[in-house]
């Protein structure tokens, strides 16, 4: 067992090595700088004020150089000062970082909530009318663009309310139905589409189970269907399930991204387009980073569930 | 992740003797058997029909401003509404659809050809080679969807082709994943067996024997990421990051504009909404019902 | 005769009374002391509060509660000129030497907001380092307006409270400049960098937060040099990225004020419908569509060519298309009622593009074959367009109307940090753009956008004659023989066509009713300060 945590961890540290190799070079092939930026705000260009600029940024210095001295200051825990507010990139990040989180966890909880059920019944009832229409409903989820699902909601509510959520970040402390609201509603929005897949694979590893003989066996034996499901059935599908709540974190921040912006939550997400669009490498890059090292972590996570529960799950076999 | 090279008529040395049924055969059987899935088919082949016919469907150009028709609702002469500038919805909506498939289309295929040869090929050969792949494979897995295209569109500039590729990138990936581990399961068969000892070479047994009974797996894969790639490309137009003007593009229909007019034109926002989830939806279906068809053990991807 | 009943008598002062009654709060309601509001921001801060650093309005327009000027347009006038300049900084000024020498007088009684107090030093200090003055003391990282100082011989602070500014040759004008909102005070004693991050000011409002990305927050500055001010306890500018969120804050109460240059039409017929009381002040921004088309390249060399994608561009439809109506014809000034030196509409329709449509179109297109494009040669061209909603609605629509005269245009979507490079450099042969202008002067527009080596003469436009004849209009006194050179320049630069100018854009800035003493100007860059807005419940 150690030695396969031991053998993941290490696996996991190469790939964000890689990753940070990969981030920092597709970042500095987009055309523009942030010098470009601040000289647009400006209305102008100048090519002495434009090297000078540069030196004060430090990104004067050849690449390779750059490269290092940002992994360095990493590994301790600095993550270098923003291009565009001049202010250590964790001060800024900080405060962002509870919104995401929270609403990351809200969104994986609805779409939990929303997903294992329908995915069970689904499969209990399945190919009857009930099946196809909770189907339908979870692909509509999927289909549907998250930023387009939150235009929609905002748009309808000030037609016929009169009224949005909060635009600045209430907390729950504060007031704890409106926090409840401004977290709620797109975490419903991300979460809808989230239960897609977690119902798909409730559904189908329930299904698969139930085809397995000893559970056909307690069925003919005369035990109810609700016990049979719930004491054998989805303790054998919870696995599959874990791991794809894992990959879905992942995939959950394109949607975090727009919704992010739709309600105006101060959450990283919605940051990292700025940053992006003003070539802030600090903070593009500490964040992508970041993300991907909660996603790491998590895979990491399910595999250690993995190799626990299974113990024929072992890496190399 | 084990395939039913079977299912497919596909050639095995343990055949039996009875002709491999007819297409249409096998097409009806489909219909009865998954009707969501070939509703799914349906809504794919009309959204096909159209882009392929888009200057017969469509009423106007797309691109055709109209100063004295802006904001106008749905009516007789413009069927959905018209928007700041006096373009035709439907129009714009029966184009973007062009642009959507074409966009759609061509990065799944870019992205799922690319990840398929190299799932092929690291899964064939195994040992460190399939290693060292995979870990790169990782890599690009773990950066976000959305971020790695965000960022690889700014990299490339606006333009249809560089969104193709901003898309197909994330794509190759998760193809390799799918195709690798079909790989690894026929890689064991016992006619590959057969064939290496009898000396075909590695090359050939991979392309020609491995890589068709892939297909299904391959197949239900592009209709996933169809839909996927859909949704990106909208997202991404939806920030500005996407397929530059003129084309119409059903995300950057409802970017800026559509969100300032909304209330006096909601026709803006639904409409083109409506089009890139009906266009997910259908591949959707269709995917799931191939994925059901090819292989009832196999699990969601 | 018969006399005036007793009744009619009472129903006449009745009425009276009514009539009185119900005009007076519209003349004088009592300000209320307290309150705040919350101020619409479209995005952060670009470069925090560095206004000299920028030529954004994001930058500069929430920065305005902090500082305050030498001079500023009177806050409660619409229209700006020289005669609503009124003092802040300055109590008194004089010209002096025939508008060569302009002398300050300062108020003895400001504090910067670290409690230091304010002596001229701080403005030749500001003002020594905006114009790049040989002994300034400090630098601007970034400097954009260097050049409307380039008059300034030098500046002196004889004694603590009085500052001369020296002329190389006469400019009324200075005065314009100086009064703009791009023009703040900066404290000599901190580094020009920690704008970027803070604002020490001496203005109504002290900073008290700026939450990244999220909102600035203001708090009401005690030690104000005027008693009695700011009446509100504090402001809130909240940043909201996405414009159909930004509208639903507005229209549902969570925002109190628009950004000035926010509120189109159909926004406002929208926000209208809604909540009828919502207060709207059309006003023009002081920003225009135009075409920029570089002159030094084919095929805009040729000033043929060029007139002929100025007759080709049918004005009215393009207001009406790209604005939904929220803009109005005008050439490079704006045009009164809303700016003092732009042309009336008369005067504008023998203009190259703002006649009757067909007709234009067809003198474009005789044009065109003088210089031997036609349908068998077409002339295929790149239009250059920033990656941003109102600049691609412009360009859209003009390169509809260039197809109907023979010119076939595809847009190159560039991204805003290529813009200007691109534009600078001259890296491109047409492109579409927006020009706005810190203050309604001629020499501000003629010298930045027009003048031979100016940085954002992007048509690196150079006519010497030109260049005389803006010259002779700077120096003139007198107003109505300045108009006419004003108005001539104007005909003859369209005439010219290095960018024609496509329409003015309005703005129809919207608050909510409560919010009392809030004028709009016709200018995006001068309002609003803040300083006499009171809330009323």
């Amino acid at each position: 067992m150690k030695s396969y945590v031991a053998q993941r961890l290490g696996i996991a540290v190469l790939t964000l090595l890689g990753m940070s190799v990969v981030i920092f070079v597709l970042l500095r092939l987009a055309p523009g700088d942030i010098v470009d930026i601040l000289f647009s705000t400006g209305g102008y260009v100048n090519n002495e004020e434009r090297q000078a600029i540069m030196k004060e940024l430090g990104i004067d210095k050849p690449l390779v150089t750059q490269y290092f001295e940002w992994l360095r200051n990493f590994m301790v825990g600095d993550l270098g000062k923003s291009y565009r507010y001049d202010q250590p990139a964790w001060d800024i990040i900080r405060p962002l970082l509870p919104v995401t989180l929270e609403l990351a966890a809200l969104s994986i909880i609805v779409a939990v909530c929303l997903g294992v059920p329908t995915g069970v019944i689904s499969a209990v009832r399945q190919d009857t009318g009930l099946d196809y229409a909770l189907r339908v409903f979870s692909l509509a989820g999927l289909s549907m663009p998250a930023f387009w699902l939150g235009m929609v909601i905002i748009l309808a509510l000030v037609t016929w309310l009169q009224w949005i959520p909060p635009v600045t970040y209430v907390g729950p402390r504060e007031n704890f139905w409106l926090h409840a609201v401004q977290f709620g509603l797109p975490a419903l929005a991300v979460g809808y589409r989230s239960s897609a897949l977690i119902m798909r694979i409730t559904r189908s590893a329930l299904l698969e189970v139930m085809r397995e003989d000893y559970i056909r066996t307690a069925l003919a034996k005369g035990q109810s269907e609700r016990v049979v499901i719930w004491r054998h059935a989805l303790k054998n599908a919870i696995l599959p399930v874990v791991t794809v709540i894992g990959i879905e974190f992942a995939f959950l921040i394109g949607g975090l991204v727009v919704t992010e912006n739709v309600f105006n939550l101060p959450g990283v997400a919605r940051f990292l387009v700025q940053a992006i669009l003003w070539r802030d490498y600090p903070i593009v890059q500490n964040l992508v980073m970041f993300i991907a090292v909660v996603v790491i972590l998590s895979n990491l996570f399910v595999d250690m569930l993995y190799g626990f529960l299974d113990p024929r799950v072992r890496y190399g076999s | 992740m084990a395939v039913n090279p079977v299912a497919l008529g596909a050639p095995t040395e343990a055949r039996t003797g009875r002709p491999r049924p007819g297409a249409l055969t096998i097409l009806g059987r489909f219909i009865r058997k998954k009707p969501l899935g070939a509703a799914g088919g349906l809504i794919i082949l009309i959204i096909t029909l159209t882009a392929v016919f888009a200057e017969l469907v469509a009423t106007y150009d797309p691109i055709a401003t109209d100063a004295s028709q802006t904001l106008a609702s749905p009516s007789a002469d413009h069927w959905l509404g018209s928007d700041h500038l006096g373009r035709d919805v439907y129009s714009r909506v029966v184009h973007g659809a062009r642009v959507s498939l074409i966009v759609g289309l061509a990065s799944t295929l870019m992205g799922s050809f690319f990840g398929g040869i190299i799932g092929l090929l690291s899964g064939y050969a195994g040992g460190k080679t399939d290693l060292i792949t995979q870990r790169v494979l990782d890599i690009f897995q773990g950066l976000p969807l959305l971020v790695l295209a965000m960022v690889m569109s700014a990299a490339l500039g606006p333009s249809i082709q560089n969104v193709v590729i901003a898309i197909s990138i994330p794509i190759i990936p998760r193809a390799a994943r799918v195709i690798r581990s079909s790989v690894l399961s026929i890689r064991e068969m016992q006619y590959i067996e057969a064939a290496r000892a009898v000396g075909v070479r590695h090359l050939r047994i991979a392309f020609r024997h491995i890589l068709p009974n892939t297909m299904g797996p391959f197949i239900v894969l592009m209709t996933a990421q169809l839909g996927s790639a859909i949704l990106v490309e909208a997202t991404l137009s939806f920030l500005g990051l996407g397929v530059p003007e003129p084309y119409p593009s059903w995300g950057r229909m409802l970017s800026v504009s559509a969100a300032e007019y909304a209330q006096k034109a909601p026709h803006l926002v639904i409409f083109p909404g409506l089009a890139i989830s009906l266009a997910v939806f259908g591949s959707n279906l269709l995917g799931d019902a191939l994925r059901d068809t090819l292989d009832p053990r196999l699990r969601g991807a | 005769m018969r006399q005036p009943t007793l009744l009619a008598t009472i129903a006449g002062a009745t009425l009276a009374l009514t009539v009185g009654l119900t005009l007076t709060p519209a003349i004088g309601q009592a300000p209320k002391s307290g309150g705040t509001l919350n101020v619409m921001l479209r995005e952060d801060l670009a470069q925090g509060f560095a206004t000299h650093e920028s030529s954004t309005v994001a930058t500069s327009t929430p920065s305005l509660p902090c500082f305050s000027n030498l001079v500023l347009f009177d806050q409660s006038k619409k229209n700006e000129s020289l005669d609503s300049v009124v003092g802040e900084l300055a109590e008194k000024w004089s010209w002096q030497d025939n508008y060569k020498n302009l002398v300050f007088f300062l108020r003895k009684d400001v504090k910067w907001h670290d409690g230091k107090p304010f002596t001229s030093k701080d403005v030749k200090y500001t003002f020594d380092m905006v114009r790049e003055a040989p002994d300034a003391t400090a630098k601007l990282r970034i400097n954009p307006r260097k050049d409307w100082y380039a008059n300034v011989e030098h500046i002196e602070a004889p004694d603590p409270h009085t500052v001369v500014f020296r002329l190389k040759r006469p400019q009324p004008s200075l005065l314009l400049m100086l009064a703009s909102g791009y023009s703040p005070v900066y404290a000599a004693h901190v580094p020009a960098a920690s704008y970027r991050t803070g604002c020490v000011g001496t203005g109504p409002f002290k900073v008290k937060e700026w939450r990244k990305g999220e909102f600035v927050e203001y708090v009401k500055n005690p030690d104000f040099f005027v008693k009695g001010r700011p009446y509100l306890d504090g402001l809130k500018y909240i940043v909201i990225v996405e414009r159909g969120t930004r509208t639903a804050a507005l229209q549902s109460g969570q925002l109190d004020v628009a950004f000035p240059g926010e509120t189109g039409r159909t926004a406002m017929e929208q926000l209208k419908k809604a909540v009828p009381t919502m207060v709207f002040q059309p006003v023009a921004q002081n920003v225009s569509d135009n075409i920029i088309m570089n002159t030094k390249k084919p095929p805009f060399d040729n000033p043929k060519v060029r007139l002929a994608v100025s007759y080709a561009i049918d004005r009215r439809g393009l207001i009406q298309a790209a604005h939904q109506g929220g803009a109005v014809l005008g050439a490079a000034m704006v045009p009164k009622p809303f700016g003092f030196w732009g042309m009336a509409e008369k005067d504008l329709t023998a203009l190259p593009g703002y006649g009757k449509a067909d007709e234009m179109k067809d003198q474009a297109r005789k044009l065109l074959r003088e210089s031997g494009i036609t349908p068998q040669n077409p002339l295929k061209v790149e239009m250059g367009v920033r990656a941003i909603a109102i600049y691609l609605d412009m360009a859209s629509f003009v390169v509809n109307e260039l197809k109907q005269v023979g010119i076939e245009g595809t847009l190159k979507q560039v991204e805003t940090a290529q813009w200007h490079p691109m534009a600078t450099r001259g890296d491109y042969t047409i492109g579409a753009n927006l020009t706005g202008l810190g203050t309604d002067d001629p020499d501000a527009n003629f010298y930045e956008n027009y003048a031979c080596g100016s940085p954002r003469n992007y048509s690196q436009y150079c006519n010497e004659e030109m260049m005389k004849a803006f010259e002779r209009q700077s120096q003139e006194l007198d107003i109505k023989k300045r108009m006419a050179l004003v108005i001539d320049i104007q005909k003859r630069l369209e005439q010219d066509a290095p960018r024609p100018i496509l329409a003015q854009r309005l703005d129809y800035f919207a608050h909510w009713a409560h919010v009392k003493g809030l004028v709009a100007h016709n200018n995006v860059y001068n309002y609003p300060r803040f300083t006499d807005v009171w809330r009323d419940k």
